[in-house]
């Protein structure tokens, strides 16, 4: 009896905490939960005040300002990001988020980044081109965008085929302290990541040949393209009053945003084609 | 970074605390499950515990959080984040709890039993009056085991994304690509642990009545 009483409890702790949940997944959004990697900056990271900020939160934020929504960032861990959005537990992951490989994935908003996978080396290390990684250990985060180019079906398998080892890592700090510590030879990681690392540390450079080159977007639910078609009208209407520029010039991203880029042309000449 | 790290701390501490409250007695109901004269509540704790220790805690917290919905098509998020947790850990630490409690129950000899019998108590007067003062006596070193170990597997609950303190640690550490923060992070756990150590060691003093 007493066993049953206690899980009659858990139940009914699980069902209040449940509706709860519910409530504020109602009709009318309120709320607009993003779900980031906290661990990469310049898109998402705790500022020195112990806020969560970052280009990706930024515009995250602006475009719930001009829907009225309340933004609610979710630090999540990478591996279980499909978990937390098929649950239901965040509505988006906006996260530095790799469109390529991931197309049929997800409902994708607009590309908003233009972001390249690349290779860091230490400076001294003589690794100067791609065929120099023959034989070395090479680290990479889990569930990334380039481990998928390395792994056995990816684009770069057979690069990655040279390599002695394929090291991962749950984040790329520890494998940047691994580099540092000389554990590991090489790391392979996002562009943008690459760079804001190597700006606080010295002694480290970029590989001038890339593994590929791909696009971030943030990344919805298969069956939420309304969410998306809302998000995306918002993202323009953002490149339009200059916030996207604003920001990116703020995280020294300029060169890579691409929010805008193409669409707002083809929006002009559809709007030109029907008033004519 | 500080103020930010003792933030951090404090939801471990939030996760420590409510787990305690909640595994403490509830291993103690397992406990009198695992010893039951009924065969059938035997096995089914005796399962119980056989799963919860044989099976990864951070797996637990994940079934706990998503099982909702991946077998009920419920939609979570937002508070139960919190609450998963703590089931989580309470139903995970009980399992634990419960055999260290088996372990001082059956340690007492029979002897008191009958003796207690013989002055007139009744069963549950014995057990609460007699034979439970001392099991916790005797179980004091194996919990405090377990309470530091608690302490540290907070961290754990990342997992399901809820900044305590090793998290927070971690976060500063990217954003400021330094190793410090896992340095400071070390430092609080230990002086906890310290602390939890030595209010241990004080009850297990204040226990000691007969020496």
């Amino acid at each position: 009896m007493r066993k049953n009483w206690m899980a009659g409890a858990i139940a009914a702790a699980v069902a209040v905490s449940m509706t709860m949940g519910t409530v504020s997944m109602a009709d009318e959004r309120t709320t607009f939960t993003v779900g980031f990697d906290a661990e990469y900056p310049p898109y998402g990271y705790m500022d020195d005040d112990g806020e969560y900020t970052g280009f990706d939160l930024e515009l995250a934020q602006a475009v719930c300002d001009l829907e009225g929504w309340e933004l609610i960032k979710t630090p999540i861990d990478w591996d279980s990001k499909d978990l937390e959005l098929e649950s239901g537990s965040i509505d988006c992951i906006w996260s530095g988020f790799t469109i390529n490989g991931r197309e049929d994935d997800y409902t994708w908003s607009y590309p908003y980044v233009d972001n390249s996978q690349v290779i860091v080396v230490a400076e001294d290390s003589g690794i100067t081109c791609l065929d120099d990684l023959a034989g070395k250990i090479v680290g990479v985060q889990a569930a990334s965008a380039a481990l998928e180019l390395l792994s056995e079906d990816g684009d770069q398998a057979d690069l990655a085929a040279t390599f002695g080892t394929l090291q991962e890592f749950a984040d790329y700090n520890t494998a940047f302290v691994e580099l540092q510590a000389g554990s590991i030879d090489a790391v392979a990681m996002d562009i943008g990541v690459a760079q804001y690392q190597i700006k606080e540390k010295e002694g480290y450079i970029i590989l001038d040949e890339e593994l590929n080159s791909e696009q971030y977007g943030v990344g919805f639910r298969l069956d939420d393209e309304e969410l998306r078609d809302t998000v995306n009208e918002a993202l323009l209407a953002l490149v339009e009053d200059g916030t996207v520029a604003e920001l990116a010039e703020k995280y020294e991203l300029s060169d890579m945003v691409c929010l805008g880029e193409g669409i707002l042309e083809e929006a002009e000449t559809e709007t030109e084609a029907v008033t004519e | 970074m500080l103020s930010q790290l003792s933030n951090g701390m404090l939801r471990s501490m939030g996760i420590f605390a409510l787990t305690l409250i909640f595994s403490l007695p509830l291993g103690l109901l397992i406990s009198f499950g695992r010893m039951s004269k009924n065969s059938l509540l035997r096995t089914i704790t005796k399962i119980y515990i056989s799963v919860m220790r044989g099976t990864p805690l951070m797996l637990q917290l994940l079934v706990v959080y998503f099982g909702p919905y991946y077998l009920f098509g419920m939609k979570i998020g937002g508070s139960y984040r919190f609450t998963a947790i703590i089931i989580g850990f309470s139903l995970n630490y009980a399992a634990y709890f419960a055999e260290i409690y088996r372990a001082g129950i059956e340690s007492m000899p029979v002897g008191q039993y009958e003796a207690a019998q013989v002055l007139g108590y009744g069963k549950i007067q014995c057990f609460f009056r007699i034979i439970f003062p001392q099991v916790i006596k005797r179980i004091l070193p194996s919990v405090t085991n377990e309470v530091i170990t608690l302490v540290k597997d907070t961290s754990l609950s990342f997992s399901l994304a809820y900044a305590e303190m090793f998290t927070i640690a971690k976060q500063i550490a990217a954003s400021q690509t330094t190793f410090m923060p896992f340095v400071v992070a070390a430092v609080f756990y230990y002086v906890f642990n310290l602390v939890v150590a030595v209010v241990m060691e004080q009850i297990e003093k204040r226990l000691n009545y007969y020496q």
